[in-house]
């Protein structure tokens, strides 16, 4: 308890126009040099409090400010949101939007050159170094990936040379790879720099791999800081704050042991201390009968690919053959750019390939428009505010029935508005509503259409634990609704409770077609597709299990059996 | 029913989209391009203002030649030369009516070209000229031109919207276009559609602006939290930012060039002068 980088004292913020406070009476204190990981539900007032820190909080949003936020010395009060921004470097979770200029160097050396330091140049290549992205310096900002974007952008706080960093949400708008790589980077300039790193996360796993405190937020105020072991030990506090304990920390209190592991391996090891293993394969779990089912969709010899800037094709699905069958719940899975999105959007008819052919229910795709084609089959964007067209969500679900003059419609939105559980929410505008209602509300956009094939792209990217939970669960209801489903992602833990057949795309190939137990045992593949299977998965791997289990509950199962013979 | 669907790469959504990325951004090269960006703004002041010194048609042809030529060396890209060509033709066709059906004759038509080569001159200049520039080096020299550093970023910052706009349009006039159902059948000249599809780009007016106008609260903050308004009132942001401007020998030839040919213009003008009567 030495040197504070961060005090705030007696704070209580209200936002112009709202009822009651966003935060109330907050006392904190972050150490210099520290990595906090900020937890909460949905408006407990985590990203107003971060906002104190660089001032935006009540220089920008001006509300009724009460009490004190003392940064690196300087009382924020009696400061401006530029000169402290010097002192605290802010990375959105809506990133993208974060970037203003043109080319990647441009977007960096940015906030320098405002300020007018004549070392901008320096500080740019500092920057960019720091972040390993001095390769993309003369890039364009929309022709990165996620990954890379965030990387600008995380850059372009670094140029300012800040004593602090605020990410909000990194785990929300990437891939896990690229979220590993965001904490691995931080980390590394948290050790490297002293830069005291805070970040707003929902996900337990990289809380407790990454974080050193944790920060517990309820209802705009603290509810503890804790060192991250202290912390993660109160699983039980922290689910109900919406913060479901790692699936490694889960999976050890089953067995009764109450410590807490940070990682997969250190779980495996306190199993084995307390003479847990996995010694006899269990029952082997049976793979479902191949019968012969309907074919839904199919691609034949299917290639295509998109004209660059520069005018070259670069082609995205390379000549690929699939079926899918009734009753099929299909992944695909693969890096960005892997062709995920693009063969769903053949398949759904929006485009047509340039070479071979698709079928949708034995009708080639070419034969009819897209607006047909949307009849029988229905692809929900991953972004879920790019489907809303109309002020209500309940205009929303109606516009497709309705123009069809389907004489059922009142019936069929009542219906499945009550499905998705928004029939509450269903005259408010769904650009207001939270994320995990979004994406429920888009699901009902879909089931509207009534479509043999539903085709989902990220359906649960950018969503707090428990609203992942709800889709996962929701979607899993579904398969009576439609013949067939298909989800993009890069969400494990969906592919692992959801899917009964993965496809992985590497570079508009298929790189591997089977059940998602088969893909996390196969090292290789995880490695070609960039993939970071469950940890229960990884747990089990690591003991030695086969097969290997996919739920909590399976890994639960498979160790008791094998207890009670030892 | 119809022609079996194809990917087309031309006059497509998305075609639209890369060619006003390569337009703004000037990726295609061209003389101008390697200018100073100050130099291309006064040879752009410069030829955009000769025409309207002159009545005589001669003069005028000669400076029309002068811009077909910049076009040329600037590389312009088939989307806005087509639009200028199209643009151009329409004008002239609707002159001939015009003149027709208010009871004018030839020398009617004949007077309003005038004014229209003229206009043509001046978008042919602005054409080659802010083909040539990217938003960057616009901005950078009207801040060097002493413009307020708030019409310099704005300059720069609605480029950036610009794909992001047109994005979010294809996005919205997809949605449409798979959940509307369109008319079953197309009418005289295939006019429900075309009443189709203009009542959804005004239906598409309001989800855009609503959605953009969301994710631009993010970039306020970020802009302010970078010292965007701080560069504002402190200059030193602006040195640093118009010290990489140049002039340089290409600058001047062109220049010169440029002069002498619309010297060489008046001078035509004057030997051989063609004036409406």
């Amino acid at each position: 308890m030495t040197d504070p980088v961060i005090e705030v004292r007696d704070l209580s913020f209200r936002y112009p126009g709202a009822a009651r406070d966003t935060l109330r009476n907050v006392n904190l204190t972050i150490e210099r040099g520290g990595f906090v990981a900020i937890v909460g539900g949905n408006g407990s007032g985590k990203t107003t409090l971060c906002k104190t820190f660089n001032g935006l909080v009540p220089h920008y949003w001006s509300g009724e400010f009460a009490g004190a936020v003392v940064v690196s010395g300087q009382d924020t009060w009696a400061s401006s949101v530029a000169r402290l921004s010097w002192t605290v470097g802010y990375v959105y979770q809506d990133f993208q939007n974060q970037l203003v200029r043109p080319t990647v160097r441009d977007e960096v050396g940015f906030g320098p050159i405002n300020f007018g330091f004549d070392d901008h140049a320096v500080r740019t290549a500092e920057a960019l170094e720091a972040v390993g992205i001095s390769h993309l310096a003369d890039r364009f900002v929309w022709q990165l990936s996620g990954g890379q974007a965030h990387r600008v952008a995380l850059a372009s706080v670094l140029a300012l040379r800040p004593e602090v960093i605020v990410v909000d949400e990194p785990v929300a708008e990437l891939d896990p790879v690229a979220a590993h790589d965001v904490y691995e980077c931080l980390t590394t300039l948290n050790r490297e720099r002293g830069i005291t790193v805070i970040t707003i996360e929902h996900h337990a796993e990289f809380i407790a791999q990454y974080a050193r405190s944790v920060l517990l937020m309820s209802d705009g105020a603290p509810v503890w800081h804790l060192p991250a072991r202290e912390a993660l030990a109160r699983s039980g506090e922290l689910a109900e704050h919406g913060i479901p304990a790692p699936q490694v920390v889960d999976a050890l209190s089953r067995m009764g042991i109450d410590d807490v592991a940070r990682g997969v391996t250190e779980a495996a090891d306190l199993l084995r201390a307390s003479c847990i293993e996995a010694r006899d394969p269990a029952a082997p779990i049976l793979a479902p009968q191949e019968q012969q089912r309907r074919v839904v969709a199919e691609a034949r010899s299917v290639t295509h690919g998109f004209r660059s800037v520069s005018g070259e094709i670069e082609p995205v699905i390379r000549d690929l053959d699939l079926k899918l069958h009734e009753g099929d719940r299909v992944a695909f899975i693969g890096g960005n750019g892997a062709g995920k999105t693009t063969l769903m959007r053949l398949f759904a008819g929006i485009q047509v390939p340039r070479s071979g052919d698709l079928f949708l229910t034995g009708e080639n795709t070419r034969s009819k428009r897209a607006g047909r084609l949307a009849e029988r089959a229905a692809y929900l964007y991953q972004h879920p505010e790019r489907m809303f067209l109309k002020p209500s969500v309940r205009d929303d679900v109606e516009l497709f029935p309705r123009s069809r003059r389907d004489p059922e419609t009142d019936e069929i939105v009542a219906r499945i508005l009550e499905r998705v559980r928004l029939t509450d929410l269903a005259d408010r505008d769904g650009r207001t509503l939270s994320g995990g209602q979004q994406r429920r509300a888009t699901l009902a956009i879909g089931l509207a259409m009534r479509p043999d094939l539903l085709l989902l792209d990220e359906p649960t990217a950018s969503l707090d634990v428990a609203s992942r939970d709800d889709v996962t669960a929701m979607l899993t209801e579904l398969s009576g609704q439609i013949s067939c489903a298909v989800i993009a992602t890069h969400d494990m833990h969906l592919v692992a409770e959801w899917a009964s057949r993965v496809i992985a795309l590497d570079g508009g190939r298929i790189i591997a077609d089977c059940p998602p137990r088969e893909l996390f045992a196969d090292g290789a593949l995880l490695e070609a597709s960039r993939l970071v299977p469950p940890q229960v998965v990884q747990l089990g791997k690591e003991l030695g299990m086969d097969p290997l289990p996919l739920t909590v509950a399976e890994f639960e199962a498979h160790l008791t059996t094998t207890g009670a013979r030892a | 029913m119809s022609v079996a669907r194809k990917q087309r790469d031309v006059l497509s959504v998305e075609w639209i989209k890369l060619e006003l990325i390569r337009t703004a951004y000037s990726t295609r090269g061209g003389l101008f391009a390697a200018m100073d960006p100050r130099a291309v703004l006064g040879w752009y002041l410069m030829l955009a203002l000769a025409p309207w010194f002159t009545h005589n048609l001669t003069t005028i042809g000669s400076l029309f030649f002068i811009g077909v030529l910049s076009v040329a060396f600037a590389r312009v890209g088939p989307l806005v030369l087509g639009l200028f060509v199209i643009g151009l033709g329409f004008e002239l066709i609707y002159l001939v009516l015009a003149a027709t059906v208010f009871g004018g004759d030839f020398m009617t038509f004949v007077a309003l070209t005038e004014v229209t080569a003229k206009i043509g001159v001046v978008s042919l200049a602005s054409l080659a000229a802010f083909v040539s520039l990217d938003p960057e080096k616009l901005s950078d020299a009207l801040l060097a031109l002493r413009c307020p550093p708030t019409i310099a970023f704005a300059v720069s910052y609605g480029y950036r919207m610009m794909p992001i706009l047109v994005e979010e349009f294809s996005t919205v006039m997809e949605g449409y276009r798979l959940r509307q159902l369109p008319p079953a059948k197309a009418g005289l000249l295939g006019w429900r559609h075309l009443a189709h599809w203009a009542t959804l780009v005004v239906k598409a007016f309001y989800p855009i602006f609503l959605n953009t106008a969301k994710s631009v609260r993010t970039t306020v903050e970020a802009l302010e939290a970078r010292g965007f308004t701080f560069a504002t009132i402190d200059k030193r942001g602006r040195r640093i930012r118009i010290a990489g401007l140049r002039y340089g020998w290409l600058d001047l030839a062109v220049v010169l060039a440029t002069a002498g040919l619309i010297a060489a213009s008046f001078a035509a003008g004057a030997q051989w002068p063609i004036h409406r009567v």
